[in-house]
């Protein structure tokens, strides 16, 4: 993102209510992640000290720090999703993607695979509780997900199946 | 309380008399009960409240009964504010168990510090049941207990905003940004000198000061022309002294405090006896 | 074009009921989230398409959700003068079928789940669809929905939430019209005090008595705000009712801030909600381009406006003060009250916040008054509650019924029971903060005292059904960890107490655990519950406290072993 870009955005945002978060926000949407740069860009146009963003960005788990791959798998774990089996949707696709199994509840962070492809992670809620267990990869949500039929959804966006 | 209920009025300057364990004590309506408990030396633990910053209730040991209705209630006596009657008890068997119960929980989070570990001690708790925490790389030596004292002393009273809350819930630490150094501390030292378990390290090699805790942020220290020795920031002198009008003249400025007391004395001694041939007297 | 006169308002009702009851057969798909995730965005554009190429003369609309979330994707079929006719279970190869079906003035008989004659809006206008296909059961013959008392979804899933004129023609901003040209504000707060309206979003506190004390503060500037960031997991109600009738919630919005003398205000939504953020974006244009919102609103004199102003992903933020701070920028750790919100809020101003849902209930107040009102509910208890019946249940769905019904009623009347007959075993109502309630106290009733004597709370109204295969020591580590991630980090007994008490229940879990443990799991408990500083923290270990109490020996048979 350029600095025109993010000047836009801010002006965008006029009004002072919900206006950082906004902003953060986009940039999140735009970039899929927050760089470094651009928080201290932020900082210096909006005269907001860096530790005051640097707070916002990692109390508020809608932004990442880290690039994140070109699909990003997220896994709801509400309860009614807990209740359905959730829990099994999410080993399998760790294992499916070659990720250590428990890292993504472990870390609670997202994790990505190898070779940038994919990032997996975990949402509290979607609110699509009717069709649990529910995944959705990218803007994409899939109800009634079965370990089974991961590999399928995965497929659409390019994965493989890896010959060992 | 209800929504009724307003927070204490501030400003108002009625004096008013609450009851803290059954003896009556005089305060200023919308006072902070703490304030009162310290002023008055009755006992309340607390970790997280300093008079000059914004309460925050963070700690919870400073919670106290207040007493309504027949009923015990209780609350934080740091953002509790004085109204007439207030009547309060600073230990009941209750009280009592959940505060030894946050200490055992301090114990865990703060295993290294010795002022929690004296702290729990008064209250008979000496050990804990919790996991603790050994972290060997933490820059705050298992010490920090989140009571947020720096953060807000940088902000509010230094306005630097050099550190602040990183991460939450039980991942929450206090960083500056990215945990590296950050150009903007003055090097004032204020968060060392507030924080409750002297968790802050700060150390003054020859002519920098390192903020260890914050990222090993170096500041440069000013050199006293007279005795050579490194007594403050630089950057630090230049706020404070950008702040003070009519300027000071440079001779002063750049001298350590010591240097230039002794150098004022002798100024004043030689305006009393008439001789200005001294030196410059535009202080 | 903005209404300027009564004229004008009717004259856009006709606009609406025209496009409701066309003269040409029309065929609605449910597109909520959910909906539209399990095919029916695919169904409707492949309607959308057949109909272009076949050149049909059918009028296709997306709609909202009705609630039955089970049957999804459902499809409408209205033909003129016929009943309105669901289809329910509709797949992609069924759309064929559909269209020749309609294009013969008939409907796919063996997709119909149920008919409506005539629907009752209750904002003074009922909607006469007409009579025909006898052969398909009545909407009340449904059990799923003929116990059920729909008053805040009562346009879900019939009308299009993207078309302010559908919900002008079912009478919507009807009562805003009414109290903006003819009521006094006093008169519009009198009301909704003596409706007896209790705060949706869990706590339950009187919304006329919030609004009286804000209206009361004396300020250059008020707000009000909607809280829209629905955390609870397995709570969906707050996002169907933006998704399914946005200009209700504005509604509701409007005569709040005509009561209470506001010229603004916000909606706080959750990041995860983006179809009901845009559905807002565009009700919200669309009421302004109506005169509806704005300056001088119906040519009142008053003026009002709402923003949107969306979270970043934290459950604390739906706290009172975290939700203010986060809204001006900052993180979301709570602030001890007092000050409340009503003397402090937004910006330092008094700021009245209520549920989405309880603005939701302010309409049909105005519109119906306190006496028809107050008929539905409990003492003290007024009105609908809107749940999720979500889980180890055979009819998931959305259940509105009167405050005051029996868990039985929902769970096995509606809901009839668990999913594929397993036998049911709990529930969990009011999410992370609430608890889990036994089967043998399911004639408990849903109203937020009788909850709260059992150890749960009401919360947002979610209701997670569980079977007899259910790990109740699981659950507690769920909602624990849950909350554990959600915690702000401000106050010791949530940050470090909420930890402790996970790693205890994973060691139990792993049957590492001894009677000690136990001990100190109710102990910790307790200390978190008497001294953390905000809801959430107070709240967080009611799931661990309930299954001590109701399932002890789960714990004890893993102490053991």
């Amino acid at each position: 993102m350029d600095e025109k870009t993010l000047d836009d955005i801010i002006s965008q945002y006029d009004a002072p209510s919900g206006r950082l978060l906004g902003i953060l926000g986009e940039i999140q949407n735009r970039e899929r992640y927050i760089p470094r740069e651009l928080l201290e860009m932020l900082s210096a146009k909006l005269k907001i000290p860096l530790s005051h963003l640097y707070s916002l960005v990692t109390f508020y788990s809608f932004f990442s720090l880290q690039p994140v791959g070109d699909h990003r798998v997220t896994v709801c774990m509400g309860t009614a999703c807990h209740v359905k089996g959730a829990a099994a949707i999410l080993t399998t696709l760790e294992q499916l993607l070659c990720l250590p199994e428990g890292v993504t509840e472990e870390t609670r962070s997202p994790v990505t695979t190898e070779d940038n492809a994919f990032t997996l992670e975990i949402a509290r809620c979607f609110g699509a509780c009717s069709i649990a267990p529910v995944l959705r990869v990218d803007n994409h949500l899939y109800g009634y997900a079965t370990p089974d039929g991961l590999p399928a959804i995965l497929e659409e966006y390019g994965w493989r199946k890896h010959e060992d | 309380m209800t929504d009724e209920e307003v927070c204490g009025t501030k400003g108002a300057l009625n004096q008013v008399t609450v009851t803290i364990n059954g003896r009556e004590y005089s305060a200023e309506e919308g006072e902070i009960l703490l304030g009162v408990a310290i002023r008055e030396n009755v006992e309340i633990p607390h970790l997280c409240y300093e008079a000059s910053l914004s309460p925050s209730g963070a700690c919870r040991l400073c919670m106290v009964g207040v007493r309504k209705k027949g009923k015990t209630e209780m609350t934080t006596s740091c953002t509790l504010r004085v109204t007439e009657g207030l009547d309060v008890v600073t230990e009941t068997p209750e009280i009592l168990r959940h505060r030894k119960m946050l200490l055992e929980l301090y114990l865990a989070e703060a295993p290294k510090s010795e002022v929690i570990k004296s702290l729990a001690a008064r209250y008979g708790v000496t050990k804990t049941r919790f996991f603790k925490k050994a972290e060997p790389a933490d820059p705050l030596g298992n010490k920090c207990v989140l009571c947020g004292l720096c953060v807000r002393v940088c902000n509010e009273i230094m306005g630097g905003g050099v550190i602040s809350f990183v991460n939450r819930g039980p991942y929450t630490v206090v960083a500056t940004p990215f945990f590296g150094e950050n150009p903007i501390c003055l090097g004032c030292g204020a968060c060392a000198q507030v924080c409750p378990t002297h968790a802050i390290e700060i150390e003054n090699p020859g002519d920098e000061r390192i903020m260890t805790s914050w990222g090993k942020t170096r500041v440069k220290l000013r050199q006293c022309p007279v005795c050579g020795k490194y007594y403050a920031p630089d950057i630090l002198a230049e706020t404070i002294y950008a702040k003070i009008t009519p300027p000071l003249s440079q001779q002063i400025q750049d001298m350590c405090p010591d240097c230039r007391r002794k150098y004022l004395a002798k100024q004043e001694v030689l305006v009393k006896s008439g001789d200005f041939s001294g030196g410059n007297n535009h202080v | 074009m903005k209404i300027k006169s009564y004229a004008g308002f009717i004259n856009r009702q006709c606009v609406g009921l025209q496009k409701l009851k066309p003269d040409i057969p029309r065929i609605t798909v449910g597109l909520a989230t959910c909906g539209a995730a399990v095919g029916g965005t695919v169904i409707f554009e492949r309607l959308k398409r057949s109909i272009e190429e076949q050149g049909l003369d059918i009028s296709l609309i997306p709609t909202g959700c009705i609630g039955y979330c089970r049957e999804e994707p459902i499809v409408t079929i209205t033909h003129p003068g016929k009943p309105l006719v669901l289809l329910h279970r509709v797949c992609e190869d069924d759309t064929d079928e559909i269209l020749r079906a309609v294009a013969s003035g008939s409907v796919p008989f063996d997709k119909a789940l149920c008919r409506i004659e005539a629907w009752d809006h209750l904002m003074g206008c009922t909607v006469k669809y007409g009579t025909g296909f006898d052969q398909i059961p009545l909407y009340d013959e449904i059990p799923f929905f003929g116990r059920q008392h729909k008053v805040i979804l009562r346009d879900a899933g019939l009308i299009n939430p993207e078309d302010v004129d559908e919900f002008l023609a079912v009478g919507g901003y009807s009562a805003a019209y009414l109290a903006l040209t003819e009521m006094r504000p006093n008169q519009v707060l009198d009301e909704v005090e003596r409706s007896g309206l209790r705060g949706r979003g869990g706590a339950g506190f009187p919304a006329g008595l919030k609004w009286r004390i804000t209206k009361e503060k004396k300020s250059d500037k008020k707000y009000i705000i909607c809280n829209a960031d629905e955390g609870d997991p397995g709570a969906y109600m707050n996002r169907n009712e933006m998704e399914s009738d946005p200009h209700m919630l504005i509604e509701g919005m409007i005569l709040g801030a005509y009561a209470i003398g506001v010229e603004e205000g916000l909606i706080y939504i959750r990041a995860e909600y983006p179809l009901a953020i845009k559905r807002l974006t565009c009700a919200l244009e669309q009421a302004r381009k109506s005169g509806i919102l704005g300056t001088n609103i119906f040519g009142s004199g008053f003026s009002f406006d709402i923003q949107i102003a969306t979270g970043a992903g934290a459950f604390v933020c739906g706290e009172s003060t975290a939700l203010i701070a986060s809204i001006e920028g900052r993180t979301g750790r709570p602030h001890p009250r007092p000050p409340r919100l009503t003397d402090a809020g937004l910006w330092g101003k008094p700021t009245d916040l209520n549920n989405v849902e309880t603005w939701c209930n302010v309409p049909v107040i105005i519109k119906n008054g306190v006496d028809w009102y107050t008929e539905i509910g409990a003492e003290n208890n007024t009105g609908t509650k809107v749940f999720s019946l979500v889980g180890d249940v055979e009819r998931v769905g959305l259940v509105e019924v009167p405050l005051g019904t029996s868990i039985n009623t929902i769970v096995f009347d509606v809901g009839n029971g668990g999913a594929e007959g397993k036998p049911v075993k709990a529930v969990q109502t009011g999410g992370p903060s609430g608890g889990c309630i036994p089967v043998r106290l399911f004639d408990t009733t849903v109203d937020f005292e009788s909850l709260n004597a059992i150890g749960s709370i009401m919360g947002s109204g979610g209701i997670v059904v569980m079977d007899e295969d259910t790990n109740m020591v699981d659950i507690a580590r769920y909602f624990i960890s849950f909350a554990t991630g959600e915690s702000c980090g401000k106050c010791i007994p949530c940050r470090e107490g909420l930890k402790h008490t996970l790693l205890l229940l994973n060691r139990i879990l792993a049957g590492k655990g001894t009677e000690t443990d136990l001990v100190t799991l109710q102990d910790l408990s307790e200390t978190i519950v008497a001294t953390s500083l905000c809801g959430l923290g107070q709240t967080a270990p009611n799931p661990v406290l309930t299954t001590l109490a109701y399932f002890r020996e789960e714990y004890d048979a893993l102490v053991k072993s």
